[in-house]
């Protein structure tokens, strides 16, 4: 065994001949176009990541405005007054109103979403949910500005009145809009992962005397945990990254939330609102962009978090 | 008494899957402690018979049955019947392993739990003895705590087996159990079969393993219920041309 790879002469080698398909002319025209294609998408999307951790380090280094500011002003400050004489550049309050309204909307949108998921997936018979995973998935493409919009001028008013609120633009109402769009992500990807338990498995269950609750807590839960997770954490990722419905909703103001009926200022709607109003190269303006960065981060890392749990789960079964 | 030792009997049994009627006029009486072996050529309504008796033909959209079909005295399709505790005391052993993906022990508790047995003593006893009467124990009762899905194929069909066992069933139902196995791990899977002293209905595509193994053969075709009888009978002077035709291979 030892002398094997002398007699495997190298690939290199005279005599040797690399076996391929023979293309013709016009496909090789086209496989380069889909090369092209393919290099110009990653290509693109590598450039906009470099500029965006270039205009973002701005922020940090000294320039026409002064000295630049410090990591732990950023990082841990919660005074965002970017338009002040003496202006402070801190995310936190940024970076907890985007978490505070993605986070309450996850804890509204899991349970309505794993639930829709389980009805569809392993109550409902092959004609209800012929129509209502269509239902569901549309529920998706509802423009989120006219969420927004309801929220806005119904939701908020009502809150406000009904609670004796200073302001129905806040936290809560925010999240529950977020809901309603993380929810179809939630149950049509959770829907899949609780389907792709095999009918084999839970027929084990049922010839066991299970009922069908017992087969739907007992094995196709816990089969589908992993794939469940990557559906709540990709319904997670679509709410931080949401900006009209928070930009209409969330309030607007710039600070650590205590409580469901503060108002607050998520990363994305403050970029949406301010980048049209700074002058391009100054502070404000990098400071915006070290927020994209920071969204783009936790978005990123939300998402290998999903891609993880889901090649785990597809390991296991 | 005869009547006494007779556990399954179907009567008059018609069975359709929406407009199509997959079995006509089944009658056969099984006895207890016997190896029942059903044959017959693809699509002739082998296991659709068998999920008969254990009721998993409940969930196929558009099913219907008349006639009846007793079990220890029992009709199972009577109203008052509940198939959750039919399914109990008629285990099924798939033809493919399909253990869940929890570990060994787990899937051997998996009945016991719902029928709400608790006592980790209980458990441990009661997984033992099932490991034991599939032929298991010796092979992993050093690693309970490993994933069903980590067996071979026959040896997760032997956990399939334990599970069933488990409930203590009174008549266990195979259908080709040993369809997805490798010889050796068939050969140990007949020897249980052999050995188990339960009463059995398998089916099987293998007549070679019918004829091992069973004491009665039953021979189906497009539905009907053609022969029944002792194995030895049925293979050495079959009464039916049917029957003769498929064992001699001139089926068809
Ligand atoms: N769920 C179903 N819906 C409609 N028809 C069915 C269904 N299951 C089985 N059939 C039909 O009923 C007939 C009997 O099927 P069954 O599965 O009982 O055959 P079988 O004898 O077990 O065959 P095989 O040896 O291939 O397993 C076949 O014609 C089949 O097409
Ligand atoms: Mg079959």
């Amino acid at each position: 065994m030892k002398d094997a790879p002398e007699k495997t002469p190298p690939l290199d080698s005279p005599g040797i001949i690399r076996l391929q398909p023979k293309l013709s002319r016009a496909e090789r025209g086209v496989k380069f176009f889909f090369l092209l294609c393919a290099v110009s998408a990653l290509g693109s999307m590598f450039l906009i990541m470099i500029f965006l951790f270039m205009e973002a380090g701005g922020l940090f280094f000294s320039g026409d405005e002064g000295a630049g500011v410090g990591l732990k002003e950023f990082f841990l400050s919660l005074d965002w007054y970017p338009t002040y004489p003496d202006p402070s550049f801190g995310s936190l309050a940024l970076v907890l109103g985007s978490l505070s309204v993605t986070l309450v909307s996850i804890l509204l949108a899991t349970p309505f979403g794993i639930g829709l998921a389980i009805y569809l997936s392993s109550v409902a018979g092959p004609r209800v949910r012929e129509w209502l995973k269509p239902a569901v998935e549309l529920l998706a493409s509802i423009p989120s500005v006219i969420l927004g919009f309801v929220g806005m001028v119904a939701v908020a008013p009502f809150m406000q009145n009904v609670l004796n609120l200073p302001t129905g633009l806040n936290v809560l109402n925010a999240s529950l809009f977020l809901a309603i769009m993380a929810t179809p992500t939630i149950a049509s990807l959770g829907d899949d992962a609780l389907s792709a338990v095999s009918q084999a498995v839970t027929d084990g269950s049922y010839a066991l005397g299970a009922t069908r609750w017992e087969t739907i807590s007992r094995v196709i839960l816990p089969a589908s945990l992993s794939g469940l997770s990557t559906a709540v954490i990709l319904g997670l990722g679509r709410a931080l990254g949401e900006t009209i419905v928070v930009l209409m909703v969330a309030g607007g103001a710039a600070q650590a939330p205590h409580s469901l009926f503060d108002p607050v200022r998520p990363l994305t709607s403050t970029l949406a609102a301010e980048m049209g109003e700074t002058a391009i190269g100054s502070r404000h303006y990098h400071a915006l962009f070290a927020l994209g960065a920071v969204l783009f981060v936790l978005t990123l890392a939300f998402n290998l978090l999903a891609f993880y749990l889901a090649r785990r789960w597809r390991e296991k079964s | 008494m005869v009547e006494d030792s007779v556990i399954i009997s179907a009567r008059n049994v018609d069975f359709y899957y929406g407009d199509f009627q997959a079995l006509k006029n089944i009658n056969i009486d099984i006895l207890r402690d016997e190896v029942t072996a059903m044959i017959g050529p693809s699509g002739c309504g082998k296991s659709t018979f068998l999920k008969l008796l254990n009721r998993m033909n409940d969930f196929v959209p558009g099913a219907r049955l008349s006639g009846e079909i007793f079990i220890g005295g029992e009709s199972i399709y009577a109203p008052e019947a509940d198939p959750v505790v039919i399914r109990r005391r008629v285990g099924m052993v798939f033809q493919r392993p399909n253990p869940f993906a929890k570990s060994i022990y787990d899937n051997i508790c998996y009945g016991p739990r719902l029928v709400g047995v608790k006592k980790p003593k209980e458990l441990d006893e009661l997984t033992e003895k099932a490991l034991r009467a599939a032929a298991l124990w010796e092979e992993v009762k050093d690693k309970l705590g490993k994933s069903a899905l980590e067996l071979s194929g026959g040896q997760q069909q032997r956990v399939c087996i334990a599970r069933a066992l488990a409930l203590e069933p009174d008549i266990l139902l195979m259908d080709e159990p040993t369809s997805a196995l490798d010889p050796i791990a068939t050969a140990k899977v007949e020897e249980w079969i052999k050995d188990s002293g339960l009463s059995i209905v398998i089916v099987t595509h293998n007549m070679q393993q019918a004829a091992r193994i069973s004491d009665k053969t039953a021979y189906f075709f497009l539905g009907e219920l053609i022969e029944f009888g002792p194995t030895k009978e049925l293979f050495t002077r079959p009464k039916e041309v049917k029957t003769e035709n498929y064992i001699t291979g001139r089926f068809g």
